[in-house]
């Protein structure tokens, strides 16, 4: 399967930030799981089961290898067939896009993660494929006088912020990394896009993009963001993600007015910590 | 797709080619780009068929390059 170079990736990404988390998560969720691409990369030390949830049968059928015991079960995001407070871990990685109902999906994810567990989830972020975009964009206009859309809009990052809170998670945290990939040209990036299971798929998609567009576009985006050597690039944003489901024993803000030390004098906090440590 | 794909494989024999046929127009495509990438500067405004003369030499080279080259696989 040469297509699936972009999911490896990143699912061996969020597995770094499982391992970050120095904790054992008996029960797991993957949603969105693909062929499993963030368990071959855990071990039966971190995590004890997994659950590997798709709504693609092939997916499933095809899982990769892995250690980690696990059950696959066909379902839809949006609704997770499992009791509220089951998982320690719940991950997802790069499928989210797909989903209509993203804010239900969270809250779906947010409702089946125990108290004190974390979710972390890889999502496209909205400059991903930017190149292919404006291209297209540009060609359709000049060739044909108007544009639609031939590439998903993907989520902003402040929106990410937003729906995560809305679905009850706590003590966020989303960065973002930018995978560049060379192509030989845009038919070569959009075949590849096909073959990951990325053809565009929105209901307001014009059914046929004219030949002569697809060259025009191809045309622009060589010229535009062509490399040195004639390749061309394409950029792949992630949004990585972290929420926490709520448990008394998480650290809270602390009281207003409750300080103790001020930050003027941070430049004095090793004389501060030692003189802690004698009177203790 | 219906039948035994005839159609549909000259429909991707030719978007198959399209990458070799490309490379054989290198200038007329980098004159096509160019003046679009121009029409993006502050002031400029891209309307249809702005660049229909580079686009038009950049599809005839393109034609030319078909009956050349050889059409890729079913």
């Amino acid at each position: 399967m040469k297509f699936d170079y972009l999911k490896e990736e990143v699912g061996s990404r969020i597995a770094d930030r499982v391992y970050d988390i120095a904790r054992k998560f008996s029960l797991a969720l993957d949603v969105g799981c693909g062929r499993g691409y963030i368990a071959q990369h855990l071990n039966k030390e971190t995590v004890g089961k997994f659950f590997q949830v798709d709504i693609a049968e092939n997916a499933l059928k095809n899982t990769l290898e892995m250690e980690i015991p696990t059950v696959s079960v066909l379902a839809d995001e949006e609704f997770l067939p499992f009791r509220e407070n089951t998982f320690d871990l719940v991950v997802s990685s790069l499928s989210l896009h797909w989903v209509n109902d993203l804010p239900r999906a969270l809250e779906q994810i947010h409702y089946v993660l125990k108290p004190d567990g974390v979710f972390i989830g890889a999502m496209f972020g909205g400059d991903t494929l930017y190149e292919l975009r404006c291209s297209l964009q540009l060609a359709e206009t000049e060739r044909e006088g108007g544009f639609s859309p031939h590439v998903s809009p993907f989520t902003a990052v402040n929106d990410l912020g937003h729906l995560l809170g809305r679905a009850g998670f706590n003590t966020l945290t989303v960065d973002t990394d930018e995978i560049q990939v060379n192509y030989p040209g845009m038919f070569e990036l959009m075949e590849d896009l096909q073959g990951m299971g990325e053809s565009n798929c929105a209901w307001n998609r014009k059914a046929l993009l004219h030949r002569d567009t697809m060259l025009a576009a191809a045309a622009v985006y060589r010229e535009m963001y062509g490399n040195e050597d004639g390749s061309v690039p394409a950029t792949y944003q992630i949004y990585y993600m972290i929420g926490w489901k709520y448990h008394d024993s998480q650290a809270q803000p602390a009281e207003r007015g409750s300080a103790t030390v001020s930050f003027g004098e941070l430049g004095k906090i090793n004389n501060l910590m030692s003189q802690e440590k004698k009177s203790q | 797709m219906s039948g035994n794909g005839a159609v549909w494989g000259r429909v991707r024999g030719r978007l198959r080619a399209f990458p070799e046929r490309l490379a054989a127009c290198r200038a007329e495509a980098a004159a096509y780009g160019r003046c679009v990438q121009a029409s993006t500067a502050p002031g400029g405004r891209l309307t249809k068929d702005l660049c229909v003369q580079e686009f038009e030499a950049l599809r005839s080279c393109f034609a030319a390059a078909a009956k050349t080259t050889p059409r890729g696989g079913l």
